[in-house]
Order: C-alpha cells, then structure tokens, then sequence
C-alpha cells in the first residue's frame, strides 16, 4: 500500500490515540472516538486519493483495521509515556477499589492470592521505575483488540454513510 | 421478496452478530453476577480495563445494579444494548433496507445535542436520557452496519 493510502489511517489514528489520552474529551467522546476515526480516515481518503465512491466493503474494513491499529500503536505508546513521567496512572488510582471489591466477596485460594499478588507487583513496578513490562503488554493487547474492533464498526458505518450520501 | 435460501444466510448472519453482541454485553453486565458466583470477581480488574478503552466509567454517569456499577456508562449500556435488542428483532424480522442517512443523522444529533447541552450546564446529566439516546443510536447503528454486512457477503456469495 502506498504512503499516500495509509496516511489518512495514521493521521485520523494518531488523532484518536490523542483524544483517548485527554481526559475531558474521552468522558464526551466515550466508544465514538475511534469509530469516528475509522470514519474520517475513509472520508480524507476521498478527498486526498480523489477516491470514486462507491466505497468497496474490503476497503472500509483495511480503513477500519488501519486506522484501530494506529490508534492502538499510538494510545499505548502515550499511556506507556505518561505513566513513565508520572510514575502513575488510572490503573493505581483504581487498584484500592479494585482490592476492596475483591476483599468483600472474601475470596481465598490460590488463583486469588496470585491475582493479587500480580496486581500489586505491576502497581509497584509502575510506582518505582514508571515502567511495567506486564502493564504495558496487557494494554497494547486490550487496546489492539477493541480498537481493532471498533475500527472496522467505525468503517462499515462511514461506508455506508458515504455510499448513501453520494447516491444519486 | 426475499428467496428463503437469502433468508437463511441473513438469519445465520444475525444470529452470528447477536451472538457476538451479546458476549460483548456480558462483559460489562459481569459485577451483576459476582453475587451469585464470587470467583467471578478475579476477572474485575481485566475486564475492568477492557472496557476502560472505550469508556471513561465515571461512577456517577454509571448505573448500579445488585449493589455493584456496571463497567460502562449509561450512554454506552444504552448504545450496546440498543445493539443487542437490535440484533435480536433482527433474527425474527426482515424489514426493508434503510435508503437514507436521515435516520443515522437524527440520532446522532439526538446524542451529540444531550451530551453538548449536559456538558454545557444547560440541564443536569439524567443517567435515563443518556441511556434512551444510546439505545436509539445503538440500534440504528446497528441496523446501518447490518444492512453493509448482509449486502456485500450475500453478494460475494452469490459471485455477483
């Protein structure tokens, strides 16, 4: 694929990435942003490569895919940035709930004590060093996989919004 | 008319979409069941931060059921499961494709003129308005993707 074909993907993913890191914007955006990405990047692609619509069903799913893997790549590098200069994240803030919860339903055994125990090691790892190898590997999954996901919804849904559109 | 052998792939197709959907909502619908089955809870942190992607979980904007918050917002519940309903008529009836974008472009605006006004301070965030503009756009969504789904598969199978 040619630069030129991808470019909308990386931008309109790039973007995405941004709006999920900023806080105000993603409790306004919520699940939209990156459908709305996956969206911009087939309509930038009209207007760049002067694309003929229709827009072909394989070519809103390689936008949808393009634009959630950028956006994936592009999250996780600036949570993992941030986390590192801040030495915290949402994930800290929300562990002590998380235990409480857990603790309430007063759960023992070994596949708890090893959840915990997980838990805490990546918390502390993030707290001292900024960095958890684990964290961030379990971030880049999640997010490759949603964003993936809501990539190609945001796809099939712009293209068929163009295609209606531009119906005579 | 639709043939009953188009029937069916559509019905396989929607029976496969409803399934996914419904898996999806399972996820964020999962502290209802850590009161019946409390291993259920080890997986609160993970799926915690699955749905921490596409949501910002705000505990105030999220509803309570048996005593614990759902992982989404009430905007979100109301956009998946507007979906599933959706997904679930779907098997049952096949009604003719949506020509227009008029619809899509009407809950849009109902869902970005709610969350404009909300965050404005023009009348307070109601969990319930949130939810019922979710719903309308969830299912419509739904239908728009649905329609772009059955279309291109069933002609790929048919070599069209």
């Amino acid at each position: 694929m040619e630069t030129k074909k991808i470019l909308p993907s990386v931008v309109c993913g790039f973007g995405a990435a941004v709006l999920t890191t900023v806080p105000g914007i993603k409790n306004i955006g919520c699940c939209l942003i990156v459908p709305v990405g996956a969206f911009m990047s087939l309509f930038l692609d009209n207007k760049i490569n002067k694309s003929l619509p229709p827009i072909d069903f394989k070519k809103a799913i390689a936008f949808g895919i393009l634009t959630g893997i950028f956006a994936a790549f592009f999250s996780t590098f600036f949570d993992v940035l941030i986390t590192f200069i801040s030495h915290t994240n949402d994930y800290i803030d929300a562990l002590p709930q998380t235990e409480s919860l857990m603790n309430s339903y007063k759960l023992t055994g070994p596949l708890f004590d090893q959840t915990i125990s997980m838990l805490r090691s990546m918390a502390k790892q993030i707290q001292v060093n900024g960095f958890s190898p684990l964290y961030t590997f379990m971030i880049f999954v999640t997010n490759i996989i949603i964003d993936l996901i809501f990539g190609i919804l945001g796809g099939l849904l712009g293209m068929s919004y163009l295609n209606k559109r531009n119906q005579p | 008319m639709i043939s009953s052998n188009s029937k069916t792939s559509k019905r396989i197709i929607r029976i496969i979409l409803f399934i996914l959907i419904f898996i999806w909502c399972f996820g964020f619908l999962s502290p209802i069941f850590y009161s019946l089955n409390h291993f259920t809870v080890i997986t609160y942190p993970f799926t915690k931060k699955i749905y921490s992607i596409v949501c910002h979980q705000i505990n105030k904007k999220s509803f309570t059921i048996n005593g614990e918050k759902l992982l989404v917002c009430a905007r979100c519940t109301g956009i998946y499961l507007g979906a599933l309903s959706a997904s679930f008529i779907s098997i049952f009836y096949f009604p003719d494709e949506i020509k227009g974008i008029e619809l899509f472009l009407i809950s849009l605006i109902f869902i970005l003129t709610d969350v404009l006004l909300t965050t404005a301070g023009v009348y307070h965030y109601s969990k319930y308005l949130a939810m019922a503009t979710g719903l309308f756009f969830g299912s419509v969504s739904f239908v728009y993707i649905l329609n772009v789904v059955e279309n291109n598969l069933l002609i790929r199978k048919n070599g069209n």
